[in-house]
């Protein structure tokens, strides 16, 4: 093997071998460990149909004030659907949605905004979490700080979904 | 080109409140489902009681009515008396499913599920008479 070619084949190899040290020195954020629980929201009772029904109304009315279609899905601490209603004309792939983004929020104890931004941040293990919704919209209901619901909206684009799910979240205190 | 009958939000508010108040003289906790004429859910309560399978139970009753433009009961009692190949049917053969008739149309269904088949076909009816 003559010098030249040694220096064809070292030369990358040692490239490879310090971008793969300088890889290793950048520490990952995954690695941290806190000392708290994140979203260590206690779980209630489940949300009464009353509530559930004035947050369906609330949310209603908001995006019919906006002349938007949506349809809106309220779950209990369980996840399980309580109350649901479709907007005349709004969009059928969204029934479902509205139902998964609640269930996301109540069963993750957080807004769907969360994994929104967790993948768009580039965190995309979020994807492979058994029933994640990437998409904000869904909203957890907090009852003297206990969760005992979530509301769910789609059918517009996920920052119109949140506007309206933001008010009917807002009947419960 | 042929039009037909669409239920609104209003209707579903006004036929979830009349089943819903057929329940409550009742102290029956049912889940009330409406749904359009595909099969789509349009409108959903679940009563303080009802369980999460009702819920589930109830929106497949109503499906299978919207779909099948005919009652749930129908198709338990087809397989009641013998006809045991319907259980293969995508729809769920159980009495509490009825499909709202408007002008000889289908419009969408009601399905509910939380007491005996017979009480919730009941209730399910005391919605849609609420259209008049």
């Amino acid at each position: 093997m003559s010098l030249k070619s040694v220096a064809r084949v070292a030369v990358p190899a040692m490239l490879a071998a310090f971008a793969l040290a300088a890889a290793a020195q950048q520490p990952n954020p995954m690695d941290v460990v806190p000392d708290k629980m994140p979203n260590d929201i206690p779980y209630g009772a489940p949300i009464a149909l009353d509530h559930a029904q004035a947050a369906i109304n609330a949310a209603v009315a908001e995006s019919k004030k906006r002349g938007w279609k949506l349809n809106v899905a309220v779950v209990d601490s369980g996840g399980n659907l309580v109350a649901f209603a479709r907007q005349d004309g709004a969009q059928i792939a969204s029934i479902a949605i509205s139902e998964h983004k609640a269930r996301a929020a109540a069963t993750f104890r957080r807004e769907t905004k969360a994994f929104e931004a967790g993948i768009q941040a580039g965190n995309n293990y979020l994807i492979t979490l058994d029933g994640v919704i990437g998409s904000r919209g869904g909203i957890p209901l907090l009852e003297g700080g206990k969760l005992i619901g979530a509301i769910g909206c789609s059918g517009g684009t996920g920052s119109q979904d949140e506007v309206v799910c933001k008010a009917g979240a807002a009947t419960v205190k | 080109m042929k039009t037909k009958p669409c239920l609104i939000l209003e209707d579903c508010k006004k036929i979830g409140a009349a089943a819903e108040a057929e329940a409550r003289k009742n102290k029956w906790n049912v889940v009330i489902a409406i749904l359009d004429d595909g099969g789509h859910l349009l409108w959903l309560v679940r009563m303080d009681g009802a369980t999460p399978a009702n819920a589930q139970i109830a929106i497949e009753k109503g499906r299978t009515a919207a779909v099948s433009r005919r009652t749930t009961k129908n198709w338990e009692d087809r397989i009641a008396a013998g006809r045991t190949a319907l259980l293969n049917m995508p729809v769920l053969p159980v009495q509490g499913g009825v499909p709202i008739m408007v002008n000889g149309e289908c419009a969408g269904a009601v399905g509910v599920s939380g007491v005996q088949s017979h009480e919730d076909e009941q209730i399910a009816n005391a919605g849609i008479a609420a259209l008049g």
